[in-house]
Parts: C-alpha cells; sequence; structure tokens
C-alpha cells in the first residue's frame, strides 16, 4: 500500500513538474508510431517522397519555415536571407486573394495562376506550402471576410450548407474551391508537392475561456459540421479533382480534440502560437504528440505575441519540443518600410535558430533530398 | 465731485471687468491635468487613469490632447472607460499615434468622465503630458461643403478637395471631418494628391457620430499639399469607410497653454528595471479591490523550484485589512497554487516571498504568468531571486 501511495505521490508529481525534453531515443521511440505513408492512397511519388523525408529527419532537426507578405510572394523569406545569409526552407502562400487575381479578375492585383514564384522556389530545393484563409462576402454585401457573424462587416456565410448539394454556400464554396485546384493541379503538373493546410484554427478560443468562440466561418458551427466540412474538401480536391500532390495538415488548437477530422484524411498535425514560449510550447508539443501518436507534429504558425515575445528557437528546442517544422508570420508594415522592427520574428530570433544548429535551411535540406 | 465719483466708480468697474475678462481668459487656457512621463509600453498593458476630478468644470466640445513621444510607427492609443476597458466612445477604442492626440468631449462621454474618469491606454508610446482645453478656445472655417460623399464600405469612395481649401492651413490645426449616416466601425482614410495616405496616423481614423478630426502636427502633411500645387483641384483625397462626408473645416487654437501646474495629477515615477527585476513603481492597490498586475510568463521560462519572488510594498494608511494573493494569468484567475479558494497573504509591512517549491504554481507561472491581486497597499517593487 505504502509503495502504491509513494508511487501515486511520484506520477502526481510527474504530471505537475516540468517535463523532461524529448531526447532523442523518446524522440525515435515517437517516430516509430508514426505512419510512413501519407493519407491519400494515390499519392505522388513526389508528395510521398517529401513526407517520407520530412519523417527521417523528425524529431532530429526542424525545418524553417515562412508565410508569404498575405498572399502570393516570397517576401518573408526574403528577409531572412537579408538578416543570416541563409535561406527558409518552406515557404507557405496563401489564397486569402483569389478573388482579385487577374486570371479571374481583370481589376485585380495579383495573379494566381503565375507560378513564376512557386516554380522557382521548388527549383532552387524549397518545399512549397500553401494555406488558405478563405473569405466570403461579408453581410453587407460588398467585403470579403473570414470573420463570422451577425455585423455588416462580418459573415452569416453558413459551413453547415457549404456541404449541401445545390445550396448557395455550396455553389460558392464549389466556386471557390475548384478556382484553387486549378492553382494546386499547376503545381501538381510541374511535379510539385504542396504542404496544403486549409480551415486552420477552427475551434479559435472557444476551449480557452467562458465565451470564447471560432474566429473563422469554417468553425463557427462547431466540429461536427466542421468535420464534414473537412472531408468535404479533401474528397473535393483528391477525389473529384485528382489532386494527389497535397499533404494534408491540420491546424489544433488548445482541447479541440473533438474538432479533428480524423486519421484518414489528416498527414500531419499543427499548431499556431503566438505567444510562443518555451515551457508551454514544450507542454503542447508532448500533448499533441500524445494525442495524435501517428502524426507528425508541426509548429504551423509561431511569432511574438501583444504580450510576449517568441522564446529563441534554440531555448524552445532545449526545453525539448521538437516541432517538424516552424513557420513565423508576416510583418507586412515592416515590409512595407512602416515599422522599424519585425513584430513576429526578427533578425535576433532568425539567427539564434540557424546558429542553434537544430534548424535546417534550405541548403540542408537540399542535401537531405539527395542523399534520400 | 459726483462726476469724480462716477469716474471713480466706472473705474472701479472697469478694473473688475479686466479682472473678470482676466480670470475667465485664465480658466480659458489650454491646462494641463496630467504631468508625464508615463510610459505605454508594448501589448496594451500600460495605461493611466486620468482622475475624475478634472472634468467636474469641464463642458461637451472641450478637448483633451495627449502630447507624447517615443513613439513607435506602430503606436496606438485609446481612451477607455474604466467600467470596462471599451473606448469611451467607439471611435476612441483604438486610433493610430502620430504626434499628440485628441479627444473632443461630448455630453455622453464627459458623464463618463465626471463619473469615473477615463484610461489613456494602448501601446508602444510615451505620454509627457495631458492637457484640457475649451472648446472655445479652437475656432473652425469650414472650407469644403460638398457636394457630400458617401463612403462604401469598400473604400472605392473619396471626395477630392482643391488646394485652395488649404490656403491657411498651418501645424497644429485640425482637419475637422463632418460626418452623418455614420455605421459602426466607419473610418476616414486622408490621402495627398497622389492617392498615398498623407501620414500614418490618416490611414483609417476612426470616425464618430458626427465626424472626425485629424490635426496637423508637423511639416510633412503640407509639404505634401505644397507639392501638389495650388492650382491642384485634387491636393487632397478624403475616403474611407461606413459614413457620409458633407463637410470639412480647419480648426485652429486661439488660446494659449498656462504653465500654472497647480492641482496638476503627476504619473507615478518610472524607474529603469534593474536585472531580477519584474516590476519597480507605484501600484496602488486600493481598497476596492480595483488593483491589480498582471506578469506574463515570460520572465519565468527558466525559473526552477528554488526560485523565489519577492514583493516589497508599502500600507496604504487607511487600508482596511491589507491583503494580497497570486493568481493564473488566465482564465477565472484561480489561485496560482490550482486552489479552488485564493490564499490571502496578510501584509504586516514586510516583503511577502513567493516560493516555487510548489509544482503546480511552479507550472502555471511558467505556462501563463501571474495576476497580483489584493487591498490596502502600494506595490513598489518585484524581485526574481534565482537559487543559482
Amino acid at each position: 500500500m505504502a509503495m502504491l501511495l509513494l508511487f501515486c505521490a511520484c506520477s502526481k508529481d510527474a504530471e505537475a513538474e516540468p517535463q523532461a525534453p524529448v531526447t532523442q531515443e523518446t524522440g525515435e521511440e515517437a517516430v516509430l508510431t508514426i505512419s510512413k505513408t501519407l493519407v491519400n492512397p494515390n499519392a505522388t511519388a513526389e508528395a510521398q517522397a517529401l513526407y517520407t523525408r520530412l519523417l527521417s529527419v523528425y524529431g532530429t532537426i526542424a525545418l524553417s519555415g515562412v508565410v508569404a507578405d498575405i498572399d502570393w510572394n516570397i517576401r518573408e523569406a526574403e528577409n531572412v536571407h537579408k538578416w543570416t545569409g541563409k535561406w527558409p526552407v518552406i515557404n507557405v502562400f496563401d489564397f486569402i486573394n483569389i478573388h482579385a487575381s487577374k486570371d479571374v479578375n481583370p481589376q485585380g492585383w495579383l495573379d494566381y495562376s503565375d507560378m513564376t514564384h512557386v516554380d522557382q522556389w521548388h527549383q532552387l530545393g524549397g518545399i512549397v506550402g500553401a494555406m488558405w484563409h478563405w473569405q466570403v462576402k461579408a453581410n453587407n454585401g460588398t467585403n470579403l471576410t473570414c470573420s463570422p457573424g451577425e455585423k455588416p462587416g462580418e459573415t452569416s456565410f453558413d459551413p453547415s450548407q457549404v456541404y449541401v448539394d445545390g445550396s448557395a454556400e455550396n455553389k460558392q464554396a464549389l466556386h471557390d474551391v475548384d478556382q484553387v485546384a486549378g492553382y494546386l493541379k499547376k503545381m501538381q503538373a510541374k511535379g510539385i508537392p504542396v504542404i496544403w493546410r486549409p480551415f486552420h484554427e477552427a475551434a479559435g478560443n472557444t476551449y480557452e475561456f467562458e465565451g470564447g468562440g471560432a474566429w473563422f466561418w469554417w468553425g463557427a458551427k462547431g466540429p461536427d459540421v466542421y468535420k464534414k466540412l473537412w472531408r468535404w474538401m479533401y474528397d473535393r480536391l483528391v477525389n473529384h479533382h485528382k489532386l494527389n500532390n497535397l499533404i494534408w495538415v491540420w491546424t489544433s488548437q488548445t482541447g479541440d480534440e473533438t474538432w479533428y477530422p480524423g486519421d484518414d484524411v489528416v498527414d500531419i498535425v499543427g499548431r499556431d502560437n503566438y505567444a510562443a514560449l518555451m515551457y508551454p510550447l514544450m507542454k503542447e508539443f508532448n500533448a499533441l504528440t500524445e494525442q495524435y501518436p501517428t502524426k507528425m507534429i508541426t509548429l504551423a504558425e509561431c511569432g511574438n505575441g501583444d504580450e510576449v515575445k517568441m522564446s529563441l528557437w534554440s531555448k524552445i528546442w532545449a526545453q525539448g519540443s521538437r516541432w517538424s517544422w516552424f513557420m513565423t508570420w508576416y510583418d507586412h508594415a515592416y515590409n512595407e518600410g512602416n515599422s522599424d522592427e519585425h513584430q513576429f520574428a526578427g533578425p535576433e530570433w532568425w539567427t539564434d535558430a540557424f546558429d542553434s544548429g537544430t534548424v535546417m535551411d534550405r541548403e540542408a535540406w537540399k542535401k537531405v533530398k539527395s542523399e534520400k | 465731485m459726483k462726476s469724480e465719483k462716477i469716474a471713480t466708480a466706472m473705474k472701479k468697474l472697469l478694473i473688475c471687468v479686466i479682472c473678470f475678462i482676466s480670470a475667465l481668459r485664465l480658466f480659458a487656457d489650454e491646462r494641463t491635468i496630467l504631468l508625464g512621463p508615463k510610459t505605454i509600453g508594448p501589448g496594451w498593458k500600460d495605461n493611466i487613469l486620468l482622475e475624475a476630478r478634472h472634468f467636474e468644470k469641464a463642458k461637451a466640445g472641450d478637448i483633451i490632447t495627449v502630447y507624447n513621444d517615443n513613439a513607435k510607427r506602430t503606436a496606438q492609443a485609446a481612451f477607455q472607460d474604466p467600467k470596462d476597458w471599451q473606448g469611451v466612445a467607439p471611435e476612441y477604442g483604438c486610433f493610430n499615434v502620430g504626434g499628440p492626440f485628441r479627444m473632443t468631449l461630448s455630453d455622453e462621454t464627459l458623464a463618463k468622465l465626471r463619473e469615473r474618469g477615463c484610461y489613456i491606454g494602448g501601446h508602444d508610446y510615451r505620454i509627457l503630458r495631458v492637457t484640457l482645453t475649451p472648446g472655445e478656445e479652437f475656432v473652425e472655417k469650414i472650407v469644403w461643403r460638398g457636394p457630400a460623399k458617401q463612403m462604401k464600405s469598400d473604400w472605392s469612395v473619396s471626395a477630392e478637395l482643391p488646394a485652395a481649401c488649404f490656403k491657411t492651413l498651418k501645424v497644429g490645426d485640425g482637419l475637422v471631418l463632418h460626418a452623418s449616416r455614420v455605421e459602426d466601425g466607419a473610418a476616414a482614410k486622408i490621402m495627398d494628391f497622389t492617392w498615398n495616405v498623407l501620414e500614418k496616423a490618416t490611414d483609417g481614423i476612426p470616425v464618430g457620430p458626427t465626424g472626425c478630426t485629424y490635426y496637423i502636427n508637423d511639416d510633412a502633411p503640407l509639404l505634401k499639399l505644397q507639392l501638389a500645387g495650388k492650382d491642384n483641384p485634387a491636393a487632397l483625397r478624403i475616403g474611407g469607410k461606413g459614413y457620409r462626408l458633407d463637410k470639412v473645416g480647419i480648426v485652429s487654437f486661439i488660446g494659449q497653454r498656462s504653465e500654472d501646474l497647480t492641482d496638476v495629477q503627476r504619473a507615478p515615477k518610472e524607474y529603469k528595471l534593474q536585472p531580477g527585476e519584474l516590476f519597480h513603481g507605484e501600484k496602488l492597490f486600493p481598497n476596492d479591490w480595483s488593483g491589480n498586475l498582471r506578469l506574463t510568463a515570460e520572465p519565468f521560462q527558466e525559473c526552477t523550484e528554488s526560485d523565489v519572488l519577492i514583493l516589497h510594498y508599502e500600507l496604504l494608511k487607511d487600508g482596511e485589512t491589507p491583503q494580497m494573493s497570486f493568481r493564473e494569468n488566465k482564465g477565472k484567475w484561480y489561485d496560482i497554487t490550482g486552489a479552488k479558494e485564493p490564499i490571502w497573504y496578510r501584509l504586516d509591512g514586510n516583503d511577502v516571498v513567493l516560493t516555487f517549491d510548489n509544482p503546480q504554481l511552479l507550472d502555471h507561472l511558467k505556462t501563463s504568468g501571474l495576476v497580483i491581486t489584493g487591498l490596502g497597499f502600494t506595490l513598489t517593487r518585484i524581485e526574481l531571486i534565482s537559487a543559482q
């Protein structure tokens, strides 16, 4: 009995105390349980090869990543190169402004059908990522927004109608998804695999505090609708459009287990964190690893928060987080010359990351590609 | 003799009138009500309360001016109601800082300020002084009378104002945008003749029920107007969304600033934090429980169970039962130890030492940080002592 009490006390302490960093061994143990193949059985050889390579380094080193400045460029990657002399591995593009793409809108200001940046990034050995701040018509009939709600600038676009054939939402969603599918097909045709992260942060802060909720329309109707929505998109892109170059990344929010679309339609699980401190990040990484043992875990978005500066990457790694990759967020004001400091991750952070010996740049990744 | 008496009486009357007018004039000046410096740091966590007493004699139309420096280009400010931390009016909930900023009092805002004052908050600038100026010290001349422009929600509409409107415009003046049909979230954008924003502060000025005012704080906007040329029919463009622009005026300050600092409110002294210090200043925890201080998890990331937090304070003279508690910096502010009921530290004048040997406390501290609550004391310093 005494032994039992001692055991209980110890295990309780172990839960509460700072957890030990994930060691090389435990990292490898974790890797053993992770699925070796993509969920799409028809995945292209390029997509499967990319996934295999990600898995081969998982737990031992992280890949560096940035998001585009708003939509369709590599401006943030250029920042990193200017600061450190190195290019990040991953550049994530955002389909946020598809409505303003010149191929569908003569008055548009960008052209998603122009694959120059994507193609070059791929040719130079980088990984292409894509996400989608999917904007729909706001209630005022003119604005575009992702924010759900009843106000004029918000949208009451109903996600539960998206997968109802013939509904207004279904028609609009098909129009938009098919447009995006067109761009992804161009990438597929060029042999470019894409880390694809749609419908991110769906639960918002629903489980963070009382009164919290979804901040994107795709989460506005709760987990069941959301999961159907995810599968609807998966079906449309994979089965209808035969897009087999996608690696499907689902972004988890705190406490949103019931929102997980399922092991059969998700390849990698991500977490977005803008109060990215080393200790809570370590806890989140460990929790996600435990929760989704067959998936790699990634820090899909990160950066300084309003109140705290993101911990240096060297500290994050030392604390035990073993994210597959990280992706820092963009600062449009900085890129436009309207701010002196990068709001989310500046030169000091990136220099530390590359100096830590735990982060790959694009050149290092090219070596992995050539070896494996 | 009688005429001498009359003359003397007239003289006295004249002196009285002059004194009265002088007194009125003195009262009419721009008066300093708060003297800084007060640093409003990053992350919307700093603020200072403008005490209600300053507004006892104020009236609608009077103007609060916040002079500041050290503003980052991304700095923002707010005038917030202590009751709910919302802007005292929607247009004052969050706006860009580009030089001194102002609030024109309305009947509604004045009522709030008289009752409970207001916080000046935001991020990334430093308050030097705050003044209150009677509205009549500003005179307005309408320089553009339409035709009125309805600003659509897609920001596509703008009004063009010819250079002739701005002949008399000078540094210190304000452009008053008179608006009607103002919707929630209405914002104005003032652009130069090349369609670029006149300055950062003019990119999305919140528009109140009757409009908004943009003050010229330096020569740069005037130079842009000059560059447009004196005959340019579109030297300035005013756009935005969610309001109708009816007319535009220029307000000029015709008064003077009083140097009288009697009754001025002084910001607490600011100290530069020394290594290991998490707070150094004067943070009041009054008897109404309204005081609290939040510390983020950032400084605690590498703490161990051997570290301690030492809190220095001074007891209030009229304190009830001075006490302090430590809460999780999230959700419902549960006790930092995880206990359902808060643990209260009775204050006897000696420093409070918070040890980290409770694993849950340490975990909460490193995960989300700490909130200090309590009453009956002024917190003066917090030190984080590492066992190493």
